[in-house]
């Protein structure tokens, strides 16, 4: 066999591997069981901030002392009851004249 | 798809082809040696094939570490291709792929300074194109994400024990017998 036949056989199964690994990868572009896992680049997730203010609660210390008793635990977050009156004060300018007959 | 993905597609597709184009490679090189492949060419064409199949898996591997390193998934920096174990995963087995290719820079580098350099240091400096070729089998094994294929795995491991087998036997026996 000439050397040119033998260049083109190695041209051609060297393509012949190349076409057929870009079929194979295209159709299977993620292998879950790739030796290889690189981590993915740390992503800055943006928080949008809360649309709807919540109302502060105020701490109030304990009613009853707690003698050598811990307090129950709670939640991070977990809002509190407060028995304290929930009114606030308006901005409005405030009532000097009321009307008498 | 995007580029990126392209870009992975690109590096695993290159990577399968310059390993078989490197199977061929040291396929002729071994058959200059020794009779294994009389019945399909003389010694002269074979040799004309060893030197020709440099050009085709050379593009192909720079294809495959070049896909890699623009490739931002694989965090592959361009240091890696030539310090080996530098990466952040990974480091046995793409290390191992570093080595590999620093020995094939080694051996094509002093092939085209055959001339200028004595036989028995560039046969020596050849001869390491087994050691890289065991690495580049141990790399693809290691970090192959398509390795787990059968046909694909077959082909790879059938190619690399042919090899193996004729080097060893090359090694031990000298010019095989026709």
């Amino acid at each position: 066999m000439s050397s040119w036949m033998l260049k083109l056989g190695s041209v051609f199964t060297t393509l012949l591997v190349l076409a057929g690994s870009f079929g194979y990868t295209t159709s299977h572009l993620k292998n879950a069981r790739a030796p290889l896992q690189p981590p993915l680049a740390d992503k800055a997730v943006a928080v949008a901030p809360s649309a709807s203010p919540v109302a502060p609660t105020a701490t109030l210390p304990p009613l009853v002392p707690l003698r050598g008793r811990t307090r129950p635990p709670s939640a991070p977050g977990t809002p509190i009851p407060s028995l304290q009156p929930n009114v606030r004060s308006a901005d409005l300018p405030p009532i000097t004249f009321t009307h008498v007959s | 798809m995007d580029a990126q993905t392209l870009l992975w597609v690109v590096a695993r597709a290159t990577g399968l082809a310059s390993y078989a184009a490197i199977c061929i490679s040291i396929l002729s090189g071994l058959a200059l040696r020794t009779s294994v492949l009389d019945f399909l060419a003389k010694n002269r064409a074979m040799r004309s094939l060893h030197d020709f199949t440099a050009w085709i898996w050379i593009p192909l591997g720079a294809s495959h570490v070049a896909a890699l390193v623009l490739d931002t998934t694989a965090r592959i920096a361009p240091q890696d291709l030539i310090v080996p174990f530098r990466t952040d995963y990974g480091q046995l087995a793409i290390g191992i792929g570093t080595l590999s290719l620093d020995l094939f820079a080694i051996v094509i580098v002093s092939s085209w300074l055959r001339r200028r350099l004595n036989d028995d240091l560039w046969r020596a400096l050849h001869r390491a194109s087994y050691l890289a070729f065991a690495l580049l089998f141990l790399h693809a094994f290691l970090s192959g994400t398509d390795f787990d294929s059968p046909v694909i795995s077959s082909i790879s491991w059938a190619a690399a024990a042919g090899l193996g087998i004729l080097a060893v036997s090359r090694v031990l026996s000298g010019r095989l017998p026709d």
